[in-house]
């Protein structure tokens, strides 16, 4: 029988505009997260994503993206968040993936995919550098209403 | 993640399409393993009819990058320039694909080769339509060799009654 991915675990969608989206009491029964994000937001700020309500300077991050203004990569340290993707005034889909979220022996990472037709796409890799548990995903960002956030689960 | 269809081309052609995807999910993941048989790496996405497509690319060839509004969505393993017997790997991951708002989809997109020369392509990608998804198609300039596998799958969001969130 085939191992279940994508297990769903939670589901945003907002009815009105808003600064952040926090999701909660994240059970540690799975290996990696997954989260969807699809909608606008309403300024051209980056996406960025906290874990366990962490504001400190204990993010660092590694981008690679395409612009009109052309490809580049860059990198920041002691950074407040990572990076949840790079979204735009217009319909935008991005992928951000914790591998191992549950573990206590190891700083948290994750792998993102920013999709803003037109204007970036991008790829990124971030580090929490906490050895806890993930047990809550706060995303930052200017979202629109109708924007949503789904979460899920993935089985090793 | 349920599979919805896999389609294993037994003889070369233009183009594999899925008609009547089922309404029942949240997101398409669409994965690809291409070969074509001309000199030409580039494979584009279509869904129903109609509408239009915008595109931003970052690409990479082994020895440069670009960033450009490109007209296609996937690279694919072309005839001649690459090892034989290799395939290109796609996945294709699309949202909210039963919505009323224009669909954007995520693209990545890597060619095989024993070689400098191999192509890395992330694309974000818009549909104008606000119709829901009811099919979807890969093509190319001339046909997909035999071997070609494309595989559909859909997801469908919702709660564990544990995770809780705010707003």
């Amino acid at each position: 029988m085939p191992t279940p991915t994508y297990t769903p675990l939670a589901t945003v969608t907002l009815a009105s505009s808003a600064s952040s989206v926090t999701l909660s009491n994240i059970p540690a029964s799975y290996r990696d997260l997954i989260l969807i994000h699809n909608g606008a937001l309403t300024n051209t700020d980056n996406i960025v994503w906290r874990a366990n309500g962490d504001t400190g300077s204990n993010y660092s991050i590694v981008q690679a993206l395409a612009t009109s203004g052309g490809a580049s990569s860059n990198s920041s340290a002691s950074r407040t968040s990572g990076l949840a993707g790079s979204s735009y005034t217009q319909q935008s889909a991005n992928i951000t993936q914790w591998l191992d979220y549950s573990a206590t022996d190891k700083h948290k990472t994750s792998l993102g995919r920013a999709n803003s037709p037109t204007s970036e796409v991008g790829m990124s890799a971030s580090r929490w550098a906490n050895t806890a548990a993930i047990n809550s995903l706060t995303l930052l960002g200017a979202f629109a209403s109708g924007n949503t956030f789904s979460l899920y689960g993935v089985i090793a | 993640m349920k599979l919805i269809e896999s389609k294993t081309l037994g003889t070369a052609q233009a183009s594999i399409e899925f008609t009547s995807i089922p309404q029942d999910g949240t997101d398409l993941v669409v994965f690809c393993s291409l070969r074509t048989n001309v000199n030409a790496i580039a494979a584009t996405l279509s869904f129903n009819t109609g509408g239009t497509y915008t595109r931003r690319r970052l690409q990479g060839d082994g020895s440069s990058v670009i960033s450009d509004t490109a007209s296609v969505d996937l690279v694919v393993n072309a005839s001649t320039g690459t090892t034989t017997n290799t395939f290109s790997n796609t996945q294709i991951y699309i949202p909210n694909y039963t919505g009323s708002t224009a669909k954007s989809y995520s693209s990545d997109s890597v060619t095989e080769n024993n070689s400098t020369e191999a192509y890395q392509t992330l694309i974000a990608g818009r549909w104008s339509e606000t119709a829901a998804i009811t099919s979807l198609k890969i093509t190319v300039a001339n046909t997909l060799d035999a071997g070609s596998i494309i595989s559909l799958y859909k997801i469908t969001k919702g709660s564990d009654g544990i995770v809780t969130t705010s707003p």
